[in-house]
C-alpha cells in the first residue's frame, strides 16, 4: 500500500461519516494510483461511487501535497463561489440518466465541501441552463457529470482538445445499463476519442452484477487500453432478497378474467400502508400514469402524498419527487425504471412492482430499493396485472435461488451511431480520416470494421455514398485545403448538435399549462391525434388540450380524469432467456400436476383449465392450438422463448406457410407464443409434414421472411434518426426545417428505391435480425422445437394461454397474396358481414 | 386508350377516370388532372445536408410519359405544389424536365398554384407552364389547392395527401394512396414518390378510391 500516501484522509472522513473504506474500495484506489483502469460491480448503494471517486481525490492529495487543509468541516459552498480557483477538468462523470446528474454532483461534493479541496464539480445535462452552459464554455469544471448525449456535444466543439487537456479519469457509471445499447457504443467512440486527446486517461466503469462482465470491461476499454493493466474489481455482494406476491383472492376460472388491470388497488394500497415510504415499479410510463390515477381514487385522501416519476416529467417535477422520497415526506411514487438507478433513497422501507418484472437482473436491481437497515433483507412484492404472470414470479424466484443472472450483449458496428459521431468530430476539431479510423477501430464495438463499411460511412457523410451517381449537390462533410475533414455550413452544424443522441423516439412536445408550468413531453404521434377540448391524462393531472405551436402542446387543467393516455414508444420488454427457462420448469410441473408455493397454488384453477380445454405442454412438447373464431382462424404456437424469439418465429412459420398457398397472416407475438391469424384455414399439417419448425433453411427463410415483413421498415426508424436523415423537431426551428421533415418509412422506400445499396438498409436487416430476433436463441429455439413432440390440439373455444394473443392489437402482417387481390377479398368479407 | 382496370367517377354529370398513376383525367377535355407533385423535394433535402438519392424526378417524369401516352391528353394542369422548396431548384432537376418539355412541346401546361409555390416560385419560363393563382375556374369545375368548397363549382383539389385505411377479416389492414370524392370538393392522392399520406376523414355519401398497386378500387 505504499502507493497511498495519504490514504488516511480517506479513512478519516470515512469515519467521519460513519463508515470505514471497504477492501473493494481501498483495491481500487491503488489500482488507480498505479495508473489502472477497470470496471466495478457491487449492489445498488453499495459504495461503487466512492469508491471511483477517492480515486482521483487521493491523486490529487498525493501531487499538490497541499498544506494540511485536509481538516473536515461542514462548511456549504456553492459551486459557483469555486469555480475561479477551481483545478481544470480532471474527471468527467458519465451517468445513463439526466435525471441522475443532479444526485452524483451532490455526492461527488460532500468530500470535496468538506475537505475544502480547490475542486469545483458541476453538471451538464439538456437540463442545464443556458447560463451555466455559457459559463461552462469558458471554462469546465474539475469534474462535470454529463451524459454520453452531452458528452458528444462537447466533442462538437472546436476547442475538445484544448477544454480536455487535463483529464485524468472518465467514470462511466452504471456501465451496464449502456453496455447493450447504442448509447453505449456512442459512448464507445467517446471515450476512444478521448484517449485520443489524452494518452495517459484512465477509464473506470461501475455496473450492476451482469453475467458477462468481460465483455462489459472489453467495452469500457477499447483495445489498446485492455492491452495494459486492467481489473475487474468485485464490490459487496448483495444481501439476501425476498420475491413474494400479491395474490389475487378470487381468481376466476375463465381466461378472459385473468387480466386483472388495476383491480389489485385494494391489496396494493394495504401493502404501501404497511410501509413509511413505498415504490410502486411498474414496466412502462403509461402504466406509471394508469396506477397513479387508480391508488389515487381508492385513496383521494392520499393526494398530496402520493406521486410519480418517470423519463418524461419535467425536470423539476421529477426533483420533487426524489427529494420527496429522500425525506420520506412522499407515502409512495409510482415509478418506470427512471428510478431503477442512482443514489439512494434510504428511507424506502417497501417495493411493489407492478407486472411481470421480465428479468432476473431487472428484479434484483428493483429488490436492492429497499431494505437500507443493516441486517435486513431487501424484498420485492410482484402485483401481477394478468394472472399467467404469477407463474412468472415464481420462475423469477427460482432463478434468483440458483443465481441465473443475465448478460448484457453490446451492440456491434452499427453504421448509423458511427455516421452520427463523425459528422460530430467534423463540426468541432475536424479529423484526417486514418486517423479517425484507428481511434474508430480501437473501440470493441468496431474493432472488425471492415474498410468497405467505412468508406461507405465517409462516402455517406460526404457526397451521399453512391460514388457513381444518386446525390448531386450534397455535401454534409467537406475535405479542406490540409485534407481536414470538416463541417463548414452553420446551419447544417447547427441541426446537427441539436440531434445529435441515439436515444430514439418521435420528436418530442413539451406539455404546459397556459400560464404557467411545464409538465414534462409526450411523443408527437400521440398529439397529434388530439383535437381542441379532448382530456387527457399526463403526469397524474388531468388535462384539456387547447392547441400545438411550437413544439409546445398548450393545455389547461380538466375537472377530471377521463380520457387517453399517452403511450411512450418501446416501451414494451421481452422476457430474458433465463426468466423464459425458469417458466418452462414451471408449466413443466403443473403439467405433471404439481403445484407448490402460493403463485403456482392460485393459478391452479386456470391451468387446469388449459388442461381440460386444450393441454399443458411440458418441457419436451410443442404446443399448437388451432382455433376458429369469427375473426377466422387462428393457429396459436407456444415456444416460451420471449416475445423477440417470437416476433421472429411468427415471420418464419408465417412465411413457410405461405409458400405452400396464397394467403395472408396477422401475426401477434408475446412471451409465451405466438399466433398466426389467416382469413381462410391455413396448411399445417401439410406445412409441418414440408418442414414447417426444421432448422435446415433457415438461413434462407429467415432473411427472405424479415423482408416479406415490415419488420426492417420498422427498425429504420430508429437508424435514420440517429444517422440524422429524420431529427426531431425543436423551438425556433422555422420554415427551412419543416420542409426538411419526412417520415423514416419514407426515406426507407426512397432508398430501397433508387439505393439500394445503402448500407443503412443493410443495417436495418442486421439489427432485426441479430438483436430484435436475437437470432442465436431463435436457433437454438428451432432445435429443440424440431426435437419436441408436436401436440396439436382443436379447442371450441379461446384456451387460457392463448387467450392474451386472441387480444393484443399490436400486430405485424405477412402474404403471398396480390395487393389488389387482398383489398378485394377484404371487401368481400366486408360486403357479406354488412349484407 | 383506358384499359379496364380504370374506374370512372362521374360528378356533375362529367365523367373523370381515375388512374393508378395517380392522376385523374377528364377524356372530354383531354385535361389530366395531378396534385403535389414535391419536384426538388430531394433536393431539398440534399441542400440541407441529409442524403436523400435522386431519381424521384426521373420516376416522376416516366410516370408523366406514361400518362400521356394512354390518355393522349393535350394539357395537364397541376394542382398546386409544383416545387416543394427554392433550395431545391437543382439545375439537374430543371434540365431533365427541360428535356421532356421539348418532347412533349405540344401540351398545355398549368400550374395553379399552392402554399410550397409561394415559396418555392414559379417554374422557370422555359417549361412553359403557365402559372395561375387557386382558386383557377374551368366549369363545372373549379381548381384549387386547398380542399375548400366554392360555390362557383365542384372543386378539384390536392394538398392533404390523402391515404385510406382498409381493414378485413383477419384482423388485416392496409393503407393506401386514395381519391377522395366528397359533396364538394375531391381530393386527389400527391403525385410525388416521395410524399407521405394523411388519413381522410368520411362522410356520408362521400366516394374513396384506393390505389393498389397498378389497379384502382373503389372502397366507399
Amino acid at each position: 500500500m505504499a502507493t497511498i500516501k495519504k490514504v488516511a484522509v480517506a479513512e478519516k472522513w470515512f469515519h467521519a461519516n460513519g463508515w470505514s473504506p471497504f477492501s473493494f474500495q481501498r483495491e481500487v484506489w491503488d489500482a488507480y494510483l498505479a495508473g489502472e483502469s477497470g470496471l466495478i460491480h457491487a449492489a445498488t448503494g453499495t459504495g461503487k461511487t466512492l469508491a471511483a471517486w477517492w480515486a482521483p481525490l487521493l491523486e490529487y492529495l498525493q501531487e499538490a501535497s497541499p498544506p494540511v487543509r485536509g481538516e473536515l468541516n461542514n462548511r456549504t459552498r456553492t459551486a459557483r463561489a469555486a469555480r475561479k480557483s477551481s483545478l481544470p477538468l480532471r474527471v468527467l462523470w458519465i451517468t445513463p440518466l439526466r435525471a441522475l446528474a443532479g444526485d452524483t454532483t451532490g455526492a461527488l461534493l460532500q468530500p470535496v465541501v468538506n475537505l475544502d479541496l480547490p475542486w469545483s464539480v458541476e453538471t451538464r445535462t439538456g437540463d442545464t441552463s443556458s447560463a451555466e452552459r455559457s459559463r461552462q464554455t469558458r471554462r469546465l469544471p474539475s469534474t462535470l457529470v454529463t451524459t454520453p448525449e452531452s458528452l458528444s456535444l462537447f466533442l462538437s466543439r472546436s476547442d475538445a482538445s484544448s477544454q480536455f487537456a487535463d483529464l485524468r479519469l472518465v467514470v462511466v457509471d452504471e456501465w451496464h445499463e449502456l453496455l447493450g445499447t447504442k448509447r453505449g457504443v456512442q459512448t464507445q467512440l467517446a471515450l476512444s476519442r478521448l484517449r485520443a486527446m489524452c494518452p495517459n486517461l484512465r477509464t473506470w466503469g461501475l455496473s450492476a452484477t451482469i453475467g458477462n462482465l468481460d465483455d462489459a470491461l472489453s467495452a469500457l476499454l477499447g483495445k489498446a487500453q485492455s492491452r495494459q493493466k486492467s481489473r475487474i474489481v468485485h464490490g459487496v455482494e448483495p444481501k439476501q432478497i425476498i420475491v413474494d406476491s400479491l395474490i389475487p383472492p378470487v381468481i376466476e376460472r375463465f381466461p378472459w378474467a385473468g387480466h386483472l388491470g388495476t383491480q389489485m388497488v385494494p391489496q396494493v394500497v394495504e401493502a404501501i400502508e404497511e410501509g413509511q415510504t413505498s415504490i410502486v415499479f411498474t414496466n412502462t410510463r403509461s402504466q406509471t400514469e394508469i396506477w397513479y390515477q387508480a391508488i389515487l381514487a381508492y385513496r383521494p385522501d392520499w393526494a398530496g402524498t402520493i406521486a410519480l416519476h418517470h423519463g418524461s416529467l419535467d425536470r423539476k417535477a421529477r426533483e420533487w419527487v426524489e427529494e420527496g422520497l429522500r425525506t420520506a415526506t412522499l407515502r409512495c411514487v409510482v415509478a418506470t425504471s427512471s428510478l431503477d438507478l442512482g443514489v439512494d433513497f434510504s428511507p424506502v422501507d417497501r417495493v411493489l412492482q407492478i407486472g411481470s418484472p421480465k428479468g432476473i437482473a431487472r428484479l434484483t436491481q428493483r429488490a436492492g430499493r429497499s431494505g437500507h437497515r443493516p441486517g435486513a433483507p431487501s424484498r420485492v412484492t410482484c402485483v401481477p396485472t394478468h394472472t399467467l404472470e404469477l407463474i412468472e414470479v415464481a420462475a423469477a424466484r427460482d432463478g434468483l435461488q440458483s443465481g441465473s443472472i443475465e448478460s448484457r450483449y453490446p451492440v456491434t458496428r452499427p453504421l448509423d451511431v458511427l455516421a452520427q459521431h463523425i459528422v460530430t468530430i467534423a463540426v468541432g476539431e475536424g479529423f484526417i480520416p486514418s486517423e479517425l479510423l484507428c481511434e474508430v477501430r480501437d473501440t470493441d464495438a468496431y474493432s472488425d470494421l471492415p474498410d468497405d463499411e467505412w468508406q461507405w460511412v465517409l462516402g455517406f457523410i460526404s457526397n451521399g455514398g453512391n460514388a457513381l451517381r444518386g446525390y448531386p449537390e450534397y455535401s454534409k462533410v467537406v475535405e479542406d485545403a490540409s485534407g481536414r475533414w470538416k463541417v463548414e455550413d452553420k446551419s447544417i452544424a447547427f441541426r446537427h448538435r441539436m440531434s445529435i443522441g441515439t436515444i430514439v423516439s418521435d420528436a418530442h412536445i413539451v406539455v404546459q399549462y397556459l400560464r404557467g408550468a411545464r409538465l414534462g413531453s409526450v411523443e408527437e404521434s400521440f398529439v397529434a391525434r388530439l383535437t381542441h377540448g379532448d382530456r387527457f391524462v399526463f403526469a397524474g393531472k388531468p388535462l384539456e388540450f387547447i392547441r400545438v405551436r411550437d413544439m409546445v402542446a398548450w393545455v389547461r387543467r380538466a375537472p377530471n380524469a377521463t380520457g387517453a393516455i399517452p403511450r411512450w414508444m418501446g416501451s414494451r420488454l421481452p422476457l430474458s432467456g433465463e426468466l423464459a427457462a425458469a417458466l418452462r420448469d414451471r408449466l413443466g410441473e403443473a403439467g405433471r400436476g404439481e403445484y407448490r408455493d402460493p403463485e403456482m397454488k392460485a393459478i391452479e384453477p386456470i391451468l387446469e383449465v388449459q388442461r381440460k380445454w386444450s393441454h399443458i405442454p411440458g418441457p419436451n412438447e410443442f404446443l399448437i392450438e388451432r382455433v376458429q373464431s369469427r375473426e377466422g382462424h387462428h393457429l396459436f404456437f407456444f415456444p416460451f422463448e420471449g416475445r423477440l424469439v417470437h416476433e421472429g418465429l411468427a415471420a418464419l412459420l408465417a412465411y413457410r406457410l405461405s409458400r405452400i398457398q396464397p394467403i395472408t397472416f396477422s401475426m401477434s407475438a408475446n412471451d409465451y407464443g405466438f399466433e398466426l391469424l389467416s382469413a381462410d384455414d391455413a396448411p399445417l399439417e401439410e406445412a409441418l409434414l414440408h418442414g414447417l419448425i426444421d432448422p435446415a433453411g433457415l438461413a434462407e427463410d429467415i432473411p427472405a421472411s424479415l423482408n416479406a415483413t415490415e419488420m426492417a421498415r420498422r427498425q429504420f426508424r430508429e437508424i435514420a434518426r440517429v444517422a440524422g436523415l429524420v431529427f426531431p423537431g425543436f423551438p425556433r426551428s422555422g420554415k427551412t426545417a419543416r420542409q426538411l421533415q419526412a417520415s423514416s418509412g419514407l426515406f426507407f422506400d426512397v432508398f430501397q428505391r433508387y439505393d439500394a445499396g445503402n448500407m443503412l438498409l443493410t443495417q436495418a436487416h442486421r439489427e432485426v435480425l441479430e438483436r430484435q430476433l436475437e437470432r442465436t436463441r431463435l436457433g437454438t429455439t428451432l432445435h429443440r422445437i424440431s426435437a419436441a413432440k408436436v401436440v396439436i390440439t382443436n379447442p371450441k373455444r379461446t384456451p387460457p394461454l392463448a387467450f392474451p394473443l386472441l387480444i393484443d392489437r399490436t400486430r405485424d402482417r405477412l402474404s403471398s397474396e396480390k395487393l389488389a387481390d387482398r383489398i378485394r377479398r377484404m371487401q368481400r368479407v366486408l360486403e357479406r358481414a354488412a349484407g | 386508350m383506358i384499359s379496364r382496370t380504370e374506374l370512372t367517377a362521374t360528378v356533375r354529370g362529367e365523367v373523370l377516370t381515375l388512374l393508378p398513376e395517380r392522376a385523374l383525367f377528364w377524356k372530354m377535355q383531354g385535361t389530366l388532372f395531378i396534385a403535389d407533385p414535391h419536384w426538388g423535394k430531394a433536393a431539398t433535402f440534399r441542400a440541407g445536408g441529409i442524403p436523400v438519392p435522386s431519381g424521384t424526378t426521373d420516376e416522376s417524369i416516366a410516370r408523366l410519359d406514361a400518362l400521356l401516352d394512354r390518355t393522349s391528353a393535350d394539357r395537364i394542369i397541376f394542382l398546386g405544389d409544383l416545387l416543394h422548396a427554392r433550395e431545391g431548384r437543382s439545375n439537374e432537376m430543371f434540365a431533365s424536365l427541360a428535356l421532356w418539355r421539348e418532347a412533349r412541346s405540344k401540351v398545355d401546361l398549368i400550374l395553379v398554384r399552392g402554399n410550397h409555390d409561394k415559396s418555392a416560385g414559379d417554374p422557370p419560363a422555359q417549361l412553359r407552364i403557365q402559372c395561375e393563382d387557386a382558386p383557377y375556374s374551368m366549369m363545372p369545375f373549379v381548381l384549387d389547392h386547398h380542399p375548400r368548397p366554392h360555390r362557383d363549382g365542384y372543386v378539384l383539389a390536392g394538398h392533404v395527401h390523402p391515404g385510406i385505411r382498409i381493414y378485413g377479416a383477419g384482423r388485416q389492414r392496409e393503407r393506401l394512396p386514395c381519391f377522395y370524392f366528397g359533396k364538394d370538393v375531391a381530393i386527389l392522392p400527391a403525385f410525388g414518390d416521395f410524399t407521405g399520406l394523411a388519413d381522410v376523414g368520411l362522410a356520408e355519401g362521400d366516394r374513396v378510391y384506393a390505389i393498389a398497386d397498378s389497379t384502382v378500387l373503389q372502397i366507399v
